[in-house]
């Protein structure tokens, strides 16, 4: 099966190369390539997450699945960074959904795309390689090439097919994120370092799995780990973004074509708290623990001005893309509480988030290739015009919200749930006093989080119609269309699996928990000891088809 | 005599190149074809290389203390450095071939012959003077190739500027030399006794710092580090393209290579005031060619402030090196042989990229001049692409494995649990560098962005490829290798560390291995956890 994960990995950039070739001759050979790359890579990751082995009862898993290594060469000169690459329950439906969504991009791409098509389809492809190997990536290098190399494409994407300030919008994306990850490379290198100092073979390892063995049992002075805690967290809060470090992302949404916002709040966004899951925690639980509190404060402050500021916003795709800094607090404030239920949780709302906020901004985009605006007091009452994108969007906007049985209520509940075990479950003093603040102002954002998007899909979809004269329909409006077969098509499998996680959420976190639990457990052991140990299960009990009961098993 | 007839063997490349350089220029007098030179100084360089491999093929793989204590060393550096001066060297004469005014072929392509020979031989010296006059060599037809064709002002005051600053440090290098003399009795930077030129000095050397720095100020002006750096944007922006890719690479290689020798062989346990004086060389001049790089508008002084700021990333290897840090995993002098390689190719493909690209008549010169050009020629914007973003450390291209390098070597002394002092000045140093390979990625993306983002104004004529194969061959060259070494740097790497291994070799005699002992480390472990451990 590593094979077919290294397939998949190839598929996108193969057909990058070949739309770059061949596309030129002809546009639509341009779309189709992409789309059956599309199509391709998305069976492949599904056969992938179907085959994905499941703990049976009173075995653990091994975490990584589908191992593939290239040895490139023998003998230990030289800088031994390898072609490995596995899935763990982290990354695999991360790596799910980015094929996922690179269908849904091809498709809302389809029209709206015509300048320049096989440079903007080889982009997208090289996009979504990157992301998929941002998700695969075993190799600590290897996993940081593809953090960057995403910028590389993401960078054009914006800058050229953008709208009006796209120039300003892709250098300023480019160079925060690029500032904040140089950092990160800085401290992904000092702790290669000191597992080369720790095991004495004299060979400088970057495999992530051997350097997190080391690691764990020989840790990080605790004074260092602070400080390449501090690194890591420069770029990955970057990437998530928490809040004073946000400013990038709505000016990079708005100027974004459709496929490039989708991208970037499904996948780009999450390679930030995919980091903190992956190398943060486990490498450095001291510093992690240490810094929890700082880091829950900044994620509730992002959820409730997220939610504040999208209330004000009149610029619909500016509205979704504050509202993915708002959800993407509530992601960070989950892996945050260093709770079993809290980390599932996190983990399991990045994946929703990716696929509601995903599908929202590809219904604003055929929106605006219908009416030629995004403001919306110029709309109103269109769900008479387009019925059924008005029923997507409804569909969407209620999943963004977390209605109990779509995926964003499974996933906002572990977490709130994880959190409120952290602050009320036991301890005392300040510091538990402060994460109650934090519990119950989190937990205002969810209704703050109902208000604007509903405000918005009331404001925009009922009431009177209300349409824009100046639009592209040439004055009367009736004439506008309601979803093609294409941009359903394109919808689709996001609204199936809004259903499918919502109904049946243990399906996702039985393959997911068994990761989370040995990455957060230190880090969880370490909170415990600096705060008071929270009561797991006694304060708040779960209902028994969310949690996955093995999850936390310590050795 | 067999001796001698070995020592004129290991000369043998640098022989033939200065021999074939000199009958070029005096045989292109008598040759009406002009054009041919370019050709004949192609093979000139290849039979050099063919020369280089045979005599040597043998020799690196295992360094013998003999063969590192010649006036001429040959180990695995030398051959590395001197592999990258012979590409360099070709890739020149490609320049050359199409980008120069025609009535001087023989003498340029001659010139550029003997310049490539000076690098090779600055590259192995062993010997102060002897690399005095190999620097000499890379100096002294740099000054004719400045000058030859040129008839602007600018050309006249940029070959002025660098003729007498050159001279001035050239004369400053020999003045330090002098003191190191007078202070260590010999001009050797390893002796062939087997210890090195600062065991050679007695007492304190108080007269030896003098000279030392002086030297450092002849070598900080072939490298363009900052406070030697004013002539560089004048002199690139009055010259070629051809000119500037030869002043950007040629003397920088030539220079660090005298100085890691005479730092990290010849002073490696270096009185205290020399690596702080490196650290904050190197600190200053990423900094401040990051900075000025900014606002040019002018892509020659744009590309002068970034061989500025290369040089400080560049001095950050030597730095590590040189305050006798952990060389284990990835040290200085191997940060800095892959580095050079990165930056060469990128900025010499670079160069030769700018060049093909005609506004009218003459070179592109403005930034704004490349304004949506990515549009007529995808493939040659492409390639600019992808050398800047080189530059710019992006991976996987090679340039982000040079940085990768550099960081390493810095990093390695504080995790090494040194507790030195130096080591923190190092870690200092690589957040500054981290810091500074942001700004710069704002420059170079500038760039990228004005050639796909960017619409042409009416003001100006549409700049045009120019088609011309050598230009093309230097440009595929340099971007199928910054591509290449990205995707396997392993080969490269490995020859890096074989050339930090052979001035280990060297300086090991005086050094005690840094190596912290593994389990030897003091930390608090939390009592009673047990941790969970991944398997």
């Amino acid at each position: 099966m590593g094979g077919l994960l290294v397939a998949t990995l190839a598929v996108p950039f193969l057909a990058a190369l070949l739309v770059a070739v061949i596309g030129r001759q002809s546009v639509p050979s341009c779309r189709w390539i992409a789309l059956a790359a599309a199509l391709l890579a998305t069976v492949m990751a599904g056969i992938l997450a179907v085959s994905f082995e499941v703990a049976p009862a009173g075995r653990d898993v091994i975490p990584d699945q589908f191992v593939t290594q290239w040895q490139v060469a023998s003998g230990n000169t030289g800088l031994d960074v390898r072609f490995s690459v596995a899935l763990d329950g982290i990354g695999l439906w991360l790596f799910v959904l980015s094929a996922v969504l690179l269908v849904t991009s091809v498709l809302v791409s389809w029209e709206s795309v015509t300048e320049r098509p096989a440079l903007y389809y080889s982009m997208l492809l090289l996009l979504t390689g990157g992301c998929l190997g941002v998700f695969a990536a075993r190799d600590i290098i290897l996993f940081y090439i593809f953090f960057e190399f995403t910028l590389v494409p993401l960078f054009f994407l914006i800058g050229i097919w953008g709208s009006e300030e796209r120039w300003y919008a892709a250098v300023k994306f480019f160079l925060f994120t690029l500032a904040g990850s140089v950092f990160t490379f800085l401290g992904l290198l000092a702790i290669v370092l000191w597992d080369y100092r720790c095991q004495g073979t004299g060979t400088l390892r970057f495999d992530l799995r051997e350097v997190l063995a080391n690691v764990q049992q020989n840790p990080l002075p605790e004074a260092w780990q602070w400080w390449v805690f501090l690194a890591l967290f420069a770029g990955f809060a970057i990437k998530v973004p928490l809040v004073p470090l946000h400013t990038w992302l709505p000016l990079a949404h708005v100027q974004a074509p459709t496929a490039g916002s989708v991208f970037l709040a499904g996948i780009l966004l999450k390679i930030g708290t995919y980091g903190f899951l992956q190398f943060c925690l486990p490498l450095l639980p001291h510093a992690s623990a240490v810094a929890m509190p700082w880091v829950l404060w900044l994620s509730v402050v992002g959820i409730v001005y997220g939610a504040l500021v999208c209330l004000a916003q009149r610029d619909l795709k500016r509205l979704v893309a504050y509202s993915s800094v708002s959800h993407l607090g509530f992601c960070m404030l989950g892996i945050f509480a260093l709770t079993p239920l809290g980390v599932q949780g996190g983990a399991l709302q990045m994946i929703n988030h990716g696929i509601s906020t995903g599908a929202l901004f590809a219904l604003v985009g055929m929106l605006y290739d219908r009416y030629h605006t995004r403001q919306i007091h110029e709309l109103g009452g269109l769900s008479r015009r387009v019925p059924w994108l008005a029923f997507f969007m409804v569909f969407f906007t209620l999943s963004s919200i977390g209605l109990p049985g779509t995926n964003g209520f499974a996933g906002e509940f572990l977490l709130l749930t994880g959190m409120f075990q952290r602050a009320f479950g036991g301890g005392s003093g300040e510091s538990v006093a402060a994460l109650r603040i934090i519990a119950v102002l989190a937990t205002s954002g969810v209704v703050l989080g109902a208000w604007y998007m509903l405000g918005m899909v009331q404001r925009v979809f009922f009431g009177p119609v209300r349409e824009p004269h100046s639009g592209h329909t040439s004055g009367s409006g009736s004439n506008v269309k309601d979803l093609s077969w294409r941009e359903v098509l394109a919808l689709a499998p996001l609204a199936v699996l809004v259903l499918a996680i919502g109904l049946y959420p243990k399906y996702f976190l039985d393959r997911m928990a068994p990761s989370l639990g040995p990455a957060t457990a230190a880090a969880a052991q370490w909170t415990d000891r600096l705060i008071g140990p929270a009561e797991r299960r006694a304060a708040v009990p779960a209902p028994s088809w969310l949690v996955v009961e093995n999850a936390n098993r310590v050795e | 005599m067999s001796s001698d007839l070995g020592t004129i063997g290991w000369l043998l490349p640098e022989l033939w190149l200065i021999v074939a350089g000199t009958a070029i220029v005096v045989c292109g007098a008598f040759c009406p074809a002009r054009r041919l030179w370019s050709a004949v100084s192609l093979v000139v360089l290849a039979v050099a290389g063919g020369l280089l491999c045979w005599w040597e093929a043998a020799r690196w793989l295992e360094p013998q203390p003999a063969l590192l204590s010649g006036p001429l060393v040959n180990d695995p550096m030398a051959f590395l450095w001197r592999h990258l001066a012979l590409l360099a060297g070709a890739l020149f004469v490609l320049l050359a071939a199409c980008h120069t005014d025609e009535r001087f072929q023989p003498e340029i392509q001659g010139l550029l012959v003997l310049v490539t020979a000076g690098t090779m031989l600055a590259a192995r010296a062993n010997e102060l003077v002897l690399a005095f006059l190999a620097l000499e060599l890379v100096s002294v037809p740099t000054y004719a190739l400045l000058f030859l064709g040129g008839r602007s002002r600018a050309n006249a005051e940029a070959t002025a500027k660098y003729f007498y600053l050159s001279i001035l440090a050239s004369a400053v290098f020999l003045f330090g030399l002098g003191y190191l003399y007078g202070a260590a009795g010999t001009t050797w930077i390893y002796l062939p006794e087997g210890h090195s030129l600062q065991q050679a000095i007695p007492g304190g050397g108080k007269l030896a710092l003098v000279g030392l720095s002086l030297v450092l100020v002849g070598l900080g002006f072939k490298v363009a580090a900052v406070p030697f750096h004013f002539y560089a944007p004048d002199v690139y922006q009055g010259t070629s393209y051809t000119n500037t890719a030869l002043l950007s690479v040629a003397p920088k290689l030539a220079g660090l290579a005298v100085l890691v020798r005479l730092l990290v062989v010849g002073f490696q346990a270096a009185p205290a005031v020399v690596w702080p004086v490196l650290v904050v060389l190197a600190a200053v001049t990423m900094t401040l060619g990051n900075v000025c790089a900014l606002w040019q508008r002018n892509l020659r002084r744009l590309m002068a402030y970034s061989s500025i700021a290369h040089s400080g990333f560049l001095l950050m290897g030597v730095a590590a090196s040189a305050a006798g840090l952990a060389r284990e995993p990835f040290g200085g002098v191997a940060a800095v042989s892959f580095y050079l390689f990165a930056y060469s190719l990128a900025t010499i493909g670079l160069f030769a990229a700018f060049a093909a690209v005609k506004l009218g008549d003459t070179a592109v010169d403005g930034l704004e001049h490349l304004a949506g050009y990515s549009r007529r020629h995808p493939w040659h914007a492409a390639a600019i692409a992808v050398f800047l973003l080189s530059l710019a450390g992006v991976p996987p291209l090679a340039g982000f494995w040079a940085k990768l390098g550099v960081f390493l070597s810095a990093l390695s002394g504080f995790i090494a649990g040194e507790s030195a002092v130096a080591a923190r000045w190092l870690l200092g140093l690589a957040v500054v560098g981290a810091v500074n390979a942001a700004i710069g990625a704002a420059y170079y993306l500038r760039v990228v962005a004005v050639l796909y983002f960017g619409t042409p104004s009416g003001s100006h004529p549409p700049a045009q490829m120019h088609v011309a194969w050598p230009l093309q061959a230097a440009v595929v060259f340099c971007a199928v290798l910054v591509v290449g070494l990205g995707i396997h740097q392993r080969p490269l790497s490995t020859w890096s560390q074989r050339a930090e291994q052979s001035l280990s070799m060297q300086s090991a005699v005086d050094v005690p291995a840094k190596r912290a002992e593994p389990h030897r480390v003091s930390w608090k472990e939390p009592s009673s956890l047990t941790l969970p451990r991944s398997r």
